[in-house]
């Protein structure tokens, strides 16, 4: 008999397999151990177990190799600790507060009169029963409390895009918002953002290829390309001294938006001072000083202009 | 009186045992992928892993003194699809500084890997690996796919999104690691379950 159950038996190893195995939960799948699980993700975590079973590792080395990866939460049976000890303790303290109204209520039935003082008896009763629906009180807001905020979870991460303050957000994650969303018409603000960055910093080469796709792009607003034309023209004039390139998208620009100050005056100013062209500037200048809501400032910049430009004077 | 006392404390444990019940069956079908992962704070896992064409093997020991990305993914996974130009593009964006982008395979071969990869296009900044028997998925907690782990130039884990990503998440994220700071986690999205063989 006992050579019959000897041999019938699994190797102790295999129970060890199968009852780690019965402990952990199978982490895709909904209540299930990775034992009864088919999936194959818990087919791999029982492969894992079985070799570590095989080293010689113990039981709870095992499940705390795993637990350092998935948490608590790969268990069946949380562990009694942390917030998980009060779901332990709540049955024994519900059934003790149970036992104890019971008992309390058999001593004290309704209506039988004390042979105590009949004053003093009804303020301890008061207070008893005060005790007994404070504590299920206490205990009850507390478990749901801890539940609710386990169940929150890490929702409150870092990385909200909503949360995100562009300001300190890097040009490479612009350059890689910009190349993952080529064909959403909203990135065209974002690569003038990150143009103006460039050319802020003196970085044409990197400015050009933004500001072009946004003066080309079909779906670019009218200010949006007005924008990128006029920081071209620029460029094209001020970085490579090419005057025809640069009055050309200028006048690309003004084609657009007939009224932009900063394409009029840019095309005045390389037309004063790359062409030496002063009548046309003095036309162009006239042109953007009928501009209604030019500010103060530019109005003053632009009539400085004019009155140089009207009196022949070189560009300086 | 006393009856009176009791009777009112009764009901009063019979309601907050109704409300204790509800609180416990809202928790049923909630996902259990939205645990924090221990690993925050942590060294990374190890893993020396072969790339998806077999050719060579990467491991996260030789890319020590750079930001790694690692991203667990599949061709199954319609998250991990709607996540890839992203993460195609940040791995470019970022070449240039010291973060090394890795894209394992979970839960599938190598070669419906690579055949999905030849037409979502890859990345020559990103090495895709290969796992076999979920080893390395396994040692990283992975619950769902995609999910994203950041591994500090000191080797530790000092962030993770769950679910679909985008470039902005991923971009910021890395600004952060760089300015010094430990993102920790975020879902992102959803994630998906391997399909039922």
């Amino acid at each position: 008999m006992a050579l019959i159950v000897l041999i019938t038996s699994d190797p102790p190893e295999i129970d060890r397999v199968e009852q780690l195995g019965a402990k952990i939960k199978c982490p895709v799948c909904q209540g299930e151990s990775i034992l009864d699980s088919p999936a194959q993700m818990a087919q791999d975590m029982m492969d894992v177990v079985e070799e570590r079973v095989a080293t010689g590792v113990s039981d709870e080395v095992i499940i705390d190799e795993l637990l350092s990866s998935y948490s608590g939460a790969l268990l069946l049976d949380p562990p009694a600790q942390g917030s998980t000890l009060f779901l332990w303790l709540a049955p024994l303290v519900a059934l003790g507060a149970g036992v104890g109204v019971i008992l309390f209520w058999r001593r004290h039935p309704a209506g039988e009169p004390s042979t105590e003082d009949s004053g003093v008896s009804t303020i301890n009763r008061r207070v008893v029963g005060s005790l007994i629906l404070g504590l299920a009180f206490i205990g009850i807001v507390v478990t749901a409390v801890v539940l609710i905020r386990d169940d929150r979870g890490p929702r409150e991460g870092v990385a909200n895009i909503d949360e995100q303050d562009l300001s300190q957000v890097s040009n490479e994650t612009l350059e890689a918002v910009i190349a993952a969303n080529l064909d959403n018409a909203q990135i065209n603000g974002m690569r003038l953002a990150l143009a103006e960055r460039y050319y802020e910093a003196g970085d044409y080469r990197s400015a050009f290829p933004h500001y072009l796709a946004v003066a080309e792009a079909p779906n670019s607003s009218g200010d949006e390309a007005v924008a990128a034309l006029v920081r071209l023209g620029f460029m094209a004039w001020t970085g490579n001294g090419e005057v025809d390139a640069a009055l050309g998208l200028l006048d690309e620009a003004l084609a657009i938006d007939g009224s932009s100050p900063g394409a009029l005056f840019l095309k005045g100013e390389v037309l004063w001072c790359g062409l030496e062209d002063f009548d046309g500037a003095a036309l162009v200048f006239g042109q953007l000083l009928n501009v209604p809501d030019l500010e103060d400032d530019s109005r003053r910049t632009v009539e400085s202009s004019l009155t140089s430009v009207t009196n022949g004077e070189n560009c300086t | 009186m006393t009856g009176r006392w009791l009777r009112w404390a009764g009901l009063s444990v019979v309601a907050l045992t109704v409300v204790f019940a509800v609180v416990l069956a809202s928790r049923f079908g909630s996902d259990p992928a939205l645990v924090d992962s221990p690993l925050i704070g942590k060294p990374a896992p190890a893993f020396d892993l072969a790339t998806l064409d077999g050719v060579s093997s990467i491991s996260l020991a030789e890319l020590e003194g750079k930001t790694v990305v690692v991203n667990f993914f599949a061709s199954w996974c319609l998250e991990c699809r709607a996540e890839h130009d992203a993460l195609v593009a940040t791995s470019q964006a970022f070449a240039g500084k010291d973060v090394q982008f890795v894209q394992i395979a979970y839960q599938e071969s190598p070669d419906d890997s690579l055949q999905y990869l030849s037409g979502a296009g890859i990345s020559e900044f990103t090495f895709y690996l290969a796992d076999p028997g979920s080893r390395t998925a396994i040692s990283y907690g992975v619950f769902g796919i995609p999910e994203t782990f950041f591994i500090d130039a000191e080797g530790k884990v000092v962030g993770k999104t769950i679910g679909e990503t985008d470039a902005l998440t991923l971009g910021a994220t890395l600004d952060a690691i760089e300015r010094g700071e430990r993102p920790g986690q975020a879902v992102t999205g959803n994630t998906q379950q391997a399909p039922e063989r």
